[in-house]
C-alpha cells in the first residue's frame, strides 16, 4: 500500500517542483530600467532605440501571460526571461549614450547662451554710443530692441534649467542673429553721423 | 541473406533521408531576407518612424523582437520539408509590415515639413507685413520690446525647422501668432481712436473751425494732421500749403505726461516766435501747451493711476526746424525742414491758432494701418487654392 502510496504521489510531487515560475523579479527589474531610460529622455534623444525596448518589453509581458495560460507543467518563460534581459541590457546601454548625447546638445546650448550673451552686451554697448539724429522714433525703437533681446536671454537660461536643451539653443541662436542685426544698424549710424556728437542731442530740451 | 542485406539497405535509406530531410529544415532564416528587414529597420529610424508613424513603428518593433526572440529559439528553426518555414512566412510578413510604416511616417513627416514651412512662410510674411505698417504709423515705441521679442520666436522656429524638428517648429509660430494678436489688440487699444468714426468727426470739427476762424479773422491758421503727419498752412480760410513733418518719437500717441515723446492733440496757439540764435531748432514758433483742457486731462489721469505719480506735464512744445540734424530731436515737437519752417514763420505772428489732431479722415494713415494688421492677422490661417495665403495677399494691399 505505501508504495502505491509513493507512485502515486511521485508524479505529483514531480509536477508542483517541475512548474516554472513567471520571472517577476525579472519583469520589475527591466520596467525599472525602462523607466529610468525614459527619464534620461531616450524618447526624446534615442526614440527609435527607445522604441524597441518598449517593444521588447511590451513582447516579454505578452509572451508571460501566454505561458500564464498555459497548464502549469507546459510554461516555460524562457524566452520571455530571454527579453527582459536584454531590454534592461538595452535601457542601460541606452542610458548611457543619452547621457552622452545630452550633454552634447548642453554643452552646444551653453556655448550659444555664451555667444548670445556677447553679441547682446555688444549691442548694449553701441546702442550708449547710438547717434540720436532725426530719427529719435528709430533709437528709441532700437532701445527697446536690445531691453527684449535682453529679456530674451531669461528665457535661455529658463530652457537650460529646465533641461530643455534644444529650446535654449535655438532660442539664443535667434537672439545672438538678431543682437548683430541691431549691432550692424547702429554700427552704420554711426558710421554715417561720425559718432562724435551723439550724446550731444541730450541738450535738447523739449517736452 | 539478401534479403536481409535489402532489408538492411532499405532502413539505411530511409535513415539517410530523414537525417539528410532534418538537416535541412535546420536552416537558419535567408540572410539577405534578414538584412532587408535590417535595411528597413535602419530607414525606419532615418524617417523618425517612432515620431511620425508611432503606432506602425511599434507595431513592427514588436514583431521584429518577437522574430529575434525566435530565430535564437531551435523550435522554431526546425520544421518538416513539407510545411513552410513560418520563420521566413513571418520575415516576410515584417518587411511588408516595415515598409509600410517607413512609408506611412515617410509620408506623414513630409507632410509636416511641408506644413511647418508653409506656416513659418506664411508668418514671415505677416511679421514683416506687421513691422512694415508699425513702422509706417510710428508705433514700434508703442510695442515696446515685444516686437524684437516676437522676431526672436519666429528666427527660432525657422531654427527648429532647419533641426528637422517640426512639431517644435510648428509650436514656436504658434507662440508667434499669439505674441502679434496680443501686440494688435494693444495697437488697437492704444491707437483705436484713429479708426473711431466718432473721434475722427470730432477732429474735423476742430480743424474747420480753426479754418472758419482764419477766414473769419483773414489770418492765418495751422492745422497738423497726426496720423498723416501733415501740417497745413492756412490763410484766410484757404489752403496755402501743406508739409510732410515729424512728430515726437512717441507721436502717434496722446500726449500724458513729460518726456513720453508724445505730441499733443489739441487747440493751441502761437505764444512765442524763437527766430534764428533764440532756439537750438534753426527757427520755432511756441505753442501754449499745456492749456486748460490738458491740464484737466493731466490731473484726471494722475488721479486715476494711468501715468506715474511723479510725472510732470511737461511744456515747451514747438513747430521747429532743424538746425543741427544730430541735434533736431524732437520729444514731442512738430518738426520741419528749415526752408518749410521759414515760410510757416514768416506766413505766422504771435497768436496764431494752431490745431493739432489725431486724424481729419476716417480713412487716414494709421486706421488704414490697423485695418491691414487685422486682415494679415485674421488671414493667416486661411490658406487659398492657388498656394497663396490670405495673409498674402493682405500684405500686398496692406502695402
Amino acid at each position: 500500500m505505501k508504495q502505491v502510496m509513493t507512485l502515486a504521489v511521485a508524479p505529483l510531487l514531480l509536477l508542483v517542483i517541475g512548474c516554472a515560475k513567471a520571472p517577476t523579479d525579472k519583469l520589475a527589474a527591466a520596467e525599472q530600467a525602462v523607466n529610468e531610460a525614459r527619464t534620461a529622455g531616450a524618447a526624446d534623444y534615442m526614440a527609435e532605440d527607445f522604441a524597441k525596448i518598449e517593444g521588447m518589453l511590451a513582447n516579454a509581458k505578452t509572451e508571460i501571460a501566454q505561458q500564464d495560460d498555459k497548464v502549469a507543467v507546459l510554461r516555460d518563460y524562457g524566452k520571455a526571461e530571454q527579453l527582459l534581459v536584454a531590454a534592461q541590457t538595452e535601457s542601460t546601454r541606452v542610458m548611457g549614450e543619452v547621457g552622452k548625447k545630452k550633454e552634447e546638445v548642453k554643452a552646444a546650448a551653453i556655448q550659444a547662451q555664451r555667444d548670445a550673451q556677447e553679441a547682446v552686451k555688444t549691442a548694449q554697448l553701441l546702442v550708449a554710443k547710438a547717434p540720436v539724429g532725426k530719427d529719435r522714433a528709430a533709437l528709441e525703437a532700437i532701445k527697446a530692441d536690445v531691453r527684449g533681446l535682453s529679456a530674451s536671454l531669461n528665457e535661455v537660461s529658463a530652457a537650460l534649467q529646465a533641461g530643455d536643451y534644444k529650446a535654449a539653443q535655438s532660442k539664443a541662436k535667434a537672439i545672438q542673429d538678431k543682437s548683430q542685426a541691431v549691432s550692424e544698424e547702429i554700427k552704420s549710424a554711426l558710421a554715417k553721423t561720425g559718432g562724435a556728437k551723439a550724446s550731444k542731442s541730450a541738450m535738447a530740451k523739449k517736452k | 541473406m539478401a534479403t536481409t542485406v535489402r532489408g538492411a539497405f532499405s532502413i539505411l535509406a530511409v535513415a539517410w533521408w530523414l537525417v539528410a530531410g532534418l538537416s535541412a529544415c535546420v536552416q537558419n532564416a535567408p540572410p539577405e531576407l534578414l538584412q532587408a528587414v535590417e535595411v528597413l529597420d535602419r530607414q525606419l529610424v532615418e524617417v523618425q518612424g517612432a515620431e511620425f508613424a508611432p503606432e506602425e513603428y511599434a507595431r513592427f518593433v514588436d514583431r521584429w523582437v518577437a522574430v529575434k526572440g525566435r530565430l535564437l529559439a531551435e523550435e522554431d528553426v526546425i520544421h518538416w520539408p513539407w510545411e513552410a518555414d513560418p520563420l521566413v512566412t513571418d520575415l516576410h510578413r515584417l518587411q511588408e509590415d516595415g515598409w509600410q510604416a517607413a512609408m506611412t511616417a515617410a509620408q506623414r513627416k513630409a507632410a509636416k515639413r511641408l506644413e511647418a514651412q508653409q506656416r513659418l512662410g506664411v508668418m514671415e510674411q505677416r511679421l514683416r507685413v506687421f513691422n512694415s505698417l508699425l513702422d509706417e504709423i510710428g508705433g514700434r515705441v508703442v510695442l515696446g520690446q515685444r516686437p524684437i521679442e516676437t522676431q526672436v520666436v519666429v528666427s527660432q522656429a525657422r531654427s527648429l525647422l532647419d533641426q528637422r524638428l517640426y512639431a517644435r517648429s510648428l509650436g514656436a509660430l504658434q507662440e508667434a501668432s499669439r505674441q502679434l494678436d496680443e501686440q494688435s489688440a494693444l495697437l488697437n487699444e492704444e491707437l483705436g481712436r484713429y479708426a473711431d468714426a466718432g473721434r475722427v468727426e470730432v477732429w474735423r470739427r476742430m480743424m474747420e473751425r480753426t479754418v472758419e476762424w482764419s477766414r473769419a479773422h483773414r489770418t492765418a491758421a495751422i492745422v497738423v494732421s497726426k496720423a498723416d503727419r501733415l501740417l497745413t498752412l492756412y490763410r484766410n480760410g484757404r489752403r496755402v500749403v501743406s508739409y510732410r513733418v515729424r512728430l515726437g518719437f512717441n507721436g502717434v500717441l496722446e500726449k500724458r505726461y513729460q518726456g513720453d515723446g508724445a505730441t499733443p492733440e489739441g487747440l493751441y496757439h502761437v505764444i512765442k516766435k524763437r527766430d534764428r540764435g533764440q532756439t537750438q531748432f534753426y527757427r520755432a514758433l511756441l505753442l501754449d501747451y499745456p492749456n486748460s483742457e490738458d491740464r484737466r486731462r493731466f490731473r484726471q489721469a494722475r488721479t486715476a493711476g494711468a501715468i506715474p505719480p511723479e510725472a510732470f506735464i511737461g511744456g515747451q512744445i514747438e513747430i521747429h526746424g532743424k538746425d543741427d540734424m544730430l541735434l533736431s530731436q524732437t520729444l514731442g515737437c512738430v518738426m520741419l525742414d528749415n526752408r518749410q519752417i521759414d515760410a510757416v514763420f514768416d506766413a505766422t505772428a504771435v497768436g496764431t491758432p494752431v490745431t493739432i489732431v489725431g486724424a481729419t479722415e476716417v480713412s487716414n494713415a494709421v486706421a488704414l494701418a490697423l485695418a491691414g494688421i487685422e486682415r494679415a492677422g485674421g488671414a493667416q490661417d486661411a490658406p487659398k487654392a492657388d498656394g497663396q495665403t490670405v495673409a498674402q495677399e493682405a500684405a500686398v494691399e496692406g502695402s
